[in-house]
C-alpha cells in the first residue's frame, strides 16, 4: 500500500504540482520585478498586428515591455521615448524598460519589413496623468507645406532637366566660382537652376556645370552626417517599396497603385527617385509634405507620427542623392 | 559456422562489396568546360525560394543575389559556408566557388512563420557525381542481393 | 523453424528489471511529465513552432528516438513507456504498481467488435493525422489539441472497453510501430511451448496476484511475431513457471515465415511506404506549392492535395504493386491466389518502409535538432533560460553529409526487402522469378528516394 501511495504521489506531482510550478515560475518572474510588466505580441498586420496596440500606463510608472513575435522577425520603436529594439525573433522575448516620465501619446511601430502591410503595424503608448486624465490635445504648428501653401498633390514637373544626372563631386570643384545662393528647403532645384541661368555673371558656365553646383549645394547644406542618417532611415522604412536604388521598384511596392489614384494616366507604383524630371521640380518642403501626410490611397503611409522634422529632412537629403550624384560610399 | 554463407554466397558478397567500393572511389572527371562566373537572382517569400532549383557547374564562381518579397528571410546552403539574410529593401549578395559537386539543399535560416522549416530549395553542382555513384551503388546492392538471396 | 536467439533474461540484472512491477510505472513517470509539458507548451506557449517545446520535443526529439532508435532496435519499446494510455490503464486497475487481487480490472469491459479486430481503423486514423500533418507539425496549438485528443480517446476507450483496446485497434502510431517491430532484434516469447500446454490457469492471459492478463489481448504462448506485443512484460510477471522470456534475435526475424499475413497489415505497409515518399516530396523537396496546398486546410488546393494523397496511398501504390504481383505470377508458376501473393509480398515492404522513414527522418531531424536546446531552456518561448541554452542558434547538424548517410540506410532496407521477397517465394514453393517484379518495385522506390535526397 505504501508503494501505491508513493507511485500515486509521483503521478499527482507530475499532473498537478509540475504544471502549477511552471506557471508559478512565470508569475514569479513577473511579480518579482519592481516594474509593471506588459506583454506585447507582434503579429503581421494580417494577423492582428500589435497585441495590444494601445498600451495605457500611468505617469511615473516604471514599465517593462516583454515583446515577442509569433511569426516573422519584427522590430519595435517608440521614437518619442527613444526606445528601439532592432530584432524580435519569433519565439524569443525582448525586454525593454522605461519610466513613463511625461504624459502624452507616443506612437510605436514595427521597424522590420514583416509583410506587404508592414507599415500598418503601429500602436500607441498612452501615458496618463491621474491628476489630469483628459488633457487638451496639444496643438502643433501646421506643417511647412501648409504654411507655404504648397499643393503636394499637384504634378511638379521640372522646368529644366539636365542632360545627365548632376554630380555633387564635380560641383565641389566649381563651388569656389559659382555661388548658389538659394534656400534648399523651399526652392526646387529646377527653380534654383532657372535663377542661376538668368544670372548674366554665370553665362560662361554650361548648364550641366550649373546643375553640378546645385547638386553640391544640396549636399553641402544637408551635411554628410544627415545624409548618412537618411540612408539608414531610407533602408529601414522606404527601400522596400521605393527600391534600394530609388527606382520605385522595391518588392513591397509592386502591387501599390501609386499616383494612379490621383491621376489615372500616372505611372503605377511608388515614386521613382531617379526620375530627374520629377525630382528636380519638387522642393524639399513638398517632399516633406508627402512624407508626413502620406499618400491618401497611393500606398504611401504617413510618417508624421513617427518621424521628427529632422528625420524627414535627413531622408530627403539622402533621396536627393539618387539624382544628385553625391559620390558617397554605399557602405554604412 | 554461418550456414547462410554457403556455396557461391561469399563470392557474391565479396564481388558486390568490391564493386561498391569501385563505384564510390573510382575517379571521374569533375567537369567538362572552363569555370564561369555567374550571378543568380533568388527571390525569397513565405515559404519558397524562386527559383527553388539552381544549377551550376563545378568550379564556377557563383554570386547569389537574394531579395525578399515579404519579411526577413535567410539562405543557407547545406555543405557550403553560405548564409545570408535579406528583407524587403535590404537585399543581400554572397559569392562563393562551387568547389563541391553534388546536390545541396538550401534553406531559410531565419524563422519566418509556420512553414519555415520546410522553406527549402536545392542547388545542384554539376556533374552530380555523388548522385551517379549513389545510383550505381544502389543497383550493385540490388543485383548483389538478388544473386545472394535467389536460392537458399 | 529454428532460429538463433539468446535469452536476455538469463542475465540476472535484466531479469530483475523486467520482473519488477516498478518497471513500466517508472518509464511512464518519466514520459508523462514530458507529455504534459508538450501539451501545456502547445496550448499556452509561443505559436512559433520551432521555439515551442510541444513541437520540438514531440515531432523532432521523440520522433527521432522512435524512428531511428527505439523502433529498429527495440520494436514496441515506446508502447511500454507511452504515457497516453497510462491514466486509463491505472483507472482500470485502480492501482499503479501493485496488482489487485488476481489482476482484476475496473472497466465496463466491453469487447471490441469482432469486425474491427484488425488494424484497418489504425490505417484510417494514421491517414487522418497524415492528411493534416503539415499543420500538426508546425502549429503548437493544433499539435497540443491532437495529443490531448489522443489522451482523451484513450481514456474513454479504457473505461468502456477491456484492457488496451485503444493501443491495439485505434492508436494511429501503434499500427506502424507494430508493423515495423517485426524487424527488431528483440522479442518476448515463451521458452518452451510444452510447458504452457500443461499450465491450465493461463495466468498470462487472465492475470494473477502477480500481475495482469495480457493488456494487449495476446495469448503469449501463441506469440510468433512482435506485431501486437506491447513489451509491457506483464506475462513475465504472471507466468508462475518462469516460461516467458525476453530474447535477442536477428533483425527481421518475424518476416522469415509467411505466417499470419493479413491484408490490413499489408495496407499498413503500403501506407507507410507511400507516406515516406510523399513527405520526402512535399516537406523537404523543392516544390513549395505542394507544402502550401498541404498547409491550407480547407482550401481548394488542400482538397486536391488530400484527394491525391489518399489516392496515391490507397490505390496508386497498391495498384502498381498489384501489377508487379500479376507480372510475377505470370513469370513463374504459382499455386497461391493473387490475393495471397499480394498480401504475402507486401511484407517485403516492411524493411524498405522503415529504412525510408529512417532516412527521411534522419535529414529532417538532424536539420532541426538544434532547436531542442532552445526549447529545453525556454519550453514556452516566454523568455526563460533554465539551462543557459535558450539563445543557442539554429545549426543544421551534418549539413551536406546527410545524403551520404541516408543512402546506406535505404540500401539496408532494400537488401532486406529483396531478402524477404525471395524468402516469401520460397515459402510459397514458387520460383524466385515470381519475386522479381516485386524486387524491381523496391529498387525503383529506392532510386526515387535516392534522387530526392541527393
Amino acid at each position: 500500500m505504501r508503494r501505491e501511495i508513493f507511485a500515486l504521489g509521483v503521478v499527482v506531482l507530475s499532473f498537478v504540482v509540475f504544471p502549477a510550478s511552471l506557471f508559478a515560475y512565470q508569475a514569479w518572474r513577473t511579480n518579482a520585478l519592481d516594474a509593471r510588466v506588459i506583454e506585447l505580441t507582434a503579429n503581421v498586420p494580417a494577423n492582428g498586428g500589435w497585441q495590444p496596440d494601445t498600451i495605457r500606463v500611468h505617469l511615473g510608472e516604471r514599465v517593462r515591455l516583454r515583446i515577442s513575435s509569433t511569426d516573422v522577425v519584427h522590430g519595435f520603436a517608440v521614437p518619442a521615448l527613444g526606445i528601439q529594439v532592432d530584432e524580435i525573433l519569433p519565439g524569443h522575448v525582448e525586454e525593454v524598460e522605461f519610466v513613463a516620465s511625461r504624459a502624452g501619446r507616443f506612437p510605436f511601430a514595427c521597424t522590420r519589413w514583416c509583410s506587404v502591410d508592414h507599415w500598418r503595424m503601429r500602436g500607441v503608448i498612452e501615458v496618463i496623468d491621474p491628476q489630469n486624465p483628459n488633457p487638451a490635445s496639444p496643438t502643433f504648428a501646421p506643417p511647412l507645406y501648409q504654411q507655404l501653401n504648397v499643393n503636394i498633390d499637384a504634378a511638379h514637373p521640372a522646368r529644366n532637366v539636365p542632360s545627365e544626372h548632376p554630380s555633387a563631386v564635380r560641383g565641389a570643384v566649381l563651388a569656389e566660382q559659382i555661388t548658389v545662393d538659394a534656400d534648399t528647403r523651399t526652392q526646387s532645384p529646377s527653380d534654383v537652376f532657372a535663377k542661376l541661368r538668368a544670372d548674366a555673371a554665370l553665362k560662361s558656365y554650361g548648364d550641366l556645370q550649373l546643375w553640378d553646383a546645385i547638386a553640391f549645394e544640396w549636399k553641402r547644406a544637408a551635411g554628410d552626417d544627415a545624409i548618412a542618417r537618411g540612408r539608414q532611415l531610407y533602408a529601414r522604412d522606404c527601400a522596400a517599396c521605393h527600391g534600394e536604388s530609388g527606382k520605385g521598384d522595391g518588392p513591397a511596392g509592386r502591387n501599390l497603385p501609386g499616383r494612379t489614384v490621383i491621376d489615372a494616366s500616372a505611372r503605377r507604383g511608388p515614386a521613382d527617385f531617379t526620375n530627374a524630371a520629377q525630382m528636380l521640380g519638387a522642393s524639399d518642403v513638398l517632399l516633406q509634405g508627402k512624407i508626413l501626410r502620406g499618400g491618401m490611397g497611393t500606398g504611401m503611409p504617413e510618417w508624421r507620427s513617427l518621424y521628427t522634422d529632422q528625420d524627414m529632412w535627413d531622408v530627403i537629403s539622402f533621396i536627393r542623392g539618387f539624382v544628385f550624384e553625391y559620390g558617397m560610399s554605399d557602405k554604412k | 559456422m554461418m550456414p547462410w554463407l554457403r556455396g557461391r554466397r561469399p563470392l557474391i558478397a565479396a564481388s558486390a562489396a568490391l564493386l561498391t567500393l569501385a563505384a564510390i572511389f573510382v575517379p571521374l572527371p569533375a567537369r567538362a568546360g572552363t569555370p564561369q562566373t555567374r550571378t543568380i537572382n533568388v527571390d525569397a517569400r513565405q515559404f519558397a525560394f524562386e527559383p527553388a532549383t539552381l544549377d551550376v557547374q563545378h568550379g564556377d564562381t557563383v554570386t547569389l543575389h537574394l531579395e525578399s518579397l515579404d519579411a526577413l528571410h535567410g539562405l543557407s546552403i547545406d555543405g557550403y559556408d553560405v548564409n545570408i539574410q535579406a528583407e524587403p529593401g535590404k537585399s543581400a549578395n554572397v559569392t562563393f566557388v562551387a568547389d563541391k559537386a553534388g546536390t545541396f539543399k538550401f534553406r531559410c535560416s531565419v524563422t519566418c512563420g509556420a512553414l519555415h522549416p520546410f522553406m527549402i530549395g536545392k542547388l545542384t553542382v554539376e556533374p552530380d557525381l555523388p548522385l551517379a555513384r549513389a545510383i550505381a551503388v544502389t543497383l550493385i546492392a540490388a543485383l548483389g542481393a538478388i544473386a545472394f538471396f535467389w536460392k537458399e | 523453424m529454428t532460429m538463433s536467439r539468446f535469452e536476455l533474461t538469463r542475465i540476472p540484472i535484466i531479469k530483475k528489471i523486467l520482473a519488477s512491477r516498478w518497471l513500466q510505472w517508472s518509464l511512464i513517470a518519466i514520459t508523462l511529465p514530458v507529455f504534459l509539458l508538450s501539451i501545456l507548451a502547445g496550448l499556452f506557449g509561443t505559436p512559433a513552432g520551432s521555439r515551442n517545446f510541444g513541437i520540438v520535443f514531440v515531432w523532432i526529439v521523440w520522433w527521432a528516438l522512435l524512428i531511428l532508435l527505439m523502433l529498429p532496435f527495440a520494436g514496441r519499446l515506446w508502447c511500454a513507456m507511452c504515457p497516453i494510455p497510462a491514466p486509463g490503464e491505472w483507472l482500470q486497475r485502480r492501482a499503479l504498481v501493485q496488482p489487485r487481487e488476481r489482476g482484476r480490472l475496473d472497466t465496463l469491459g466491453l469487447k471490441w467488435p469482432r469486425r474491427l479486430n484488425n488494424i484497418w481503423l489504425q490505417n484510417a486514423t494514421f491517414l487522418a493525422v497524415a492528411l493534416f500533418s503539415v499543420v500538426i507539425l508546425t502549429t503548437p496549438m493544433v499539435s497540443a489539441l491532437v495529443l490531448a485528443l489522443f489522451a482523451i480517446i484513450a481514456l474513454s476507450i479504457s473505461l468502456l472497453f477491456e484492457r488496451r483496446t485503444f493501443c491495439r485497434y485505434l492508436c494511429p502510431v501503434g499500427g506502424f510501430i507494430g508493423l515495423y517491430s517485426q524487424l527488431a532484434p528483440i522479442e518476448v516469447r515463451v521458452k518452451n511451448h510444452a510447458v504452457c500446454v500443461t499450465h491450465k490457469e493461463k495466468t498470462c492471459y487472465v492475470g494473477s496476484d502477480a500481475g495482469y492478463g495480457c493488456p494487449w489481448l495476446v495469448f503469449p504462448a501463441a506469440l510468433d511475431k512482435n506485431t501486437y506485443c506491447g513489451l509491457c512484460t506483464e506475462c513475465l510477471k504472471t507466468c508462475p513457471l518462469d516460461n516467458v522470456a525476453l530474447f535477442a534475435r536477428p533483425f527481421g526475424a518475424d518476416l522469415l515465415a509467411n505466417k499470419g499475413r493479413r491484408l490490413d497489415e499489408a495496407y499498413k505497409a503500403f501506407i507507410m511506404l507511400t507516406c515516406a515518399l510523399a513527405y520526402s516530396i512535399v516537406l523537404i523537396g523543392p516544390w513549395s506549392i505542394l507544402r502550401e496546398m498541404a498547409y491550407a486546410v480547407g482550401s481548394m488546393g488542400w482538397w486536391l492535395y488530400a484527394a491525391g494523397f489518399l489516392a496515391v496511398n490507397l490505390a496508386v501504390v497498391p495498384g502498381i504493386f498489384l501489377a508487379c504481383v500479376l507480372v510475377g505470377k505470370k513469370m513463374g508458376r504459382v499455386i497461391a491466389s493473387t490475393r495471397k501473393l499480394f498480401v504475402d509480398y507486401a511484407y517485403a515492404l516492411v524493411p524498405l518502409g522503415l529504412a525510408a522513414w529512417a532516412a527521411f527522418s534522419f535529414s529532417f531531424v538532424l536539420t532541426n535538432l538544434s532547436y531542442a536546446w532552445q526549447a529545453l531552456s525556454d519550453p514556452f518561448g516566454w523568455g526563460w533560460n533554465l539551462f543557459g541554452t535558450a539563445n543557442w542558434s539554429w545549426t543544421p547538424y551534418l549539413a551536406g553529409w546527410q545524403g551520404m548517410l541516408q543512402v546506406p540506410m535505404l540500401l539496408v532496407g532494400l537488401v532486406g526487402a529483396i531478402a524477404v521477397a525471395f524468402r516469401t517465394a520460397r515459402e510459397q514453393r514458387a520460383s524466385p522469378r515470381v519475386a522479381l517484379p516485386i524486387v524491381a518495385f523496391c529498387i525503383a522506390f529506392t532510386l526515387a528516394l535516392v534522387g530526392l535526397y541527393l
